[in-house]
């Protein structure tokens, strides 16, 4: 079993992504939309954060274009297709509210 | 067989209808008779804090409505031990006896074995 | 493969926008959409009483010609909507309000819809917060 675990909020000021890092498994796969996108905002702790895990980790290209986010050879940028091809690859999706 | 659904609820229960909605998703549940369980994490676990008073604010007691689960067939309850150390709770004195309180790891092993889940 | 899709934000939040899109591609993609249900601030997207600025996105629009055109089954949960005051013919009538905000192809409806959703579709999907 496996879950897509799905942020949206900013990493900043906000526990969403430590609590998701603290929960998720072996078998899942992180998706960063919106201003979760933030996350990968190099020199900082949540990138470090993530970096120092090796998750699946996905961004949303559209979030990480509008920021203006490079994205780092260990996470993959993707469409919607490829969303919901995710989230039927995965067991069940858990979007962070 | 019916799909069992968790819901993770996260919110304070005074920081706006979030943390009711929550509960009223896991009631309407029940009310169905279908398998469904309640975690509560990050400042949900402040839903479940002893001796709060709802009237300061002129609002209902959600707390009532938490002891009720059991009643309603809500019997999976289950509480998050590192957000209630974080947050300075004594476990012993959540208002929720039936509350199970689960590890990091078993909360990743909790969240693999509902079908579904909502983490509002 | 069958998607419930849970929209939690209202119209002018990001996620709701996010929650159209991965819709429109669910459907592109052959995957059938058993119900959409809106939740808490998820309402909104189906007010008609959403005024969207010309050169902006109007959301409530594209999922009302949304939900129209693939015939969908949009659900707008009925206590959520009583209390951000997105009201249809009949509950205006029950409260003795005047605004009207929400016709076809919306069902007011109660959250045993959702569960049903859930027990019906392979995925539930959850869009809002930011």
């Amino acid at each position: 079993m496996s879950t897509l675990h799905v942020l949206s909020h900013s990493p900043f000021g906000d526990d969403r992504l430590s609590s998701c890092l603290r929960v998720i498994g072996a078998n899942d796969a992180l998706l960063l939309s919106g201003d979760a996108a933030y996350a990968l905002q190099p020199g900082t702790a949540p990138f470090s954060a993530l970096n120092d895990r090796s998750l699946a980790l996905y961004v949303l290209a559209e979030d990480a274009q509008a920021r203006a986010i490079e994205i780092p050879d260990w996470a993959k940028a993707i469409e919607y297709p490829a969303f919901v091809e995710l989230s039927i690859h995965h067991d069940k999706v858990n979007s962070w509210l | 067989m019916a799909k069992s659904l968790l819901i993770i609820s996260r919110q304070s229960p005074w920081s706006g209808p979030g943390a009711r909605e929550a509960l009223d998703i896991v009631l309407a549940g029940g009310a169905f008779d279908l398998p469904i369980g309640l975690l509560f994490l990050d400042d949900g676990v402040f839903q479940l804090a002893a001796q709060q008073n709802a009237k300061a604010l002129q609002q209902k007691d959600l707390s009532a409505n938490l002891q009720a689960l059991p009643m309603f067939g809500v019997e999976e309850l289950f509480v998050c031990s590192d957000s209630v150390a974080e947050r300075g709770l004594a476990p012993e004195a959540l208002s929720l006896e039936e509350a199970q309180a689960l590890a990091a790891d078993e909360i990743t092993a909790l969240i693999d074995r509902y079908d579904q889940v909502i983490t509002l | 493969m069958k998607f419930a899709i849970a929209i939690f934000s209202a119209a002018h939040a990001p996620s709701s926008r996010r929650a159209l899109l991965f819709a429109q591609a669910a459907l592109a993609g052959g995957h059938e959409i058993v119900r959409l249900f809106f939740y808490q601030d998820g309402v909104f997207n189906a007010s008609s009483s959403v005024v969207t600025p010309q050169d902006e996105q109007d959301l409530p629009k594209q999922w009302c010609s949304f939900v129209s055109e693939h015939q969908l089954d949009g659900v707008v949960c009925i206590a959520a909507a009583l209390r951000r005051g997105v009201l249809n013919e009949e509950e205006a009538k029950r409260y003795q309000r005047e605004a009207i905000a929400v016709g076809a192809p919306w069902e007011l409806s109660g959250l045993g819809q959702l569960h049903d959703a859930v027990q019906d579709a392979d995925r539930l999907i959850c869009f809002g917060g930011a």
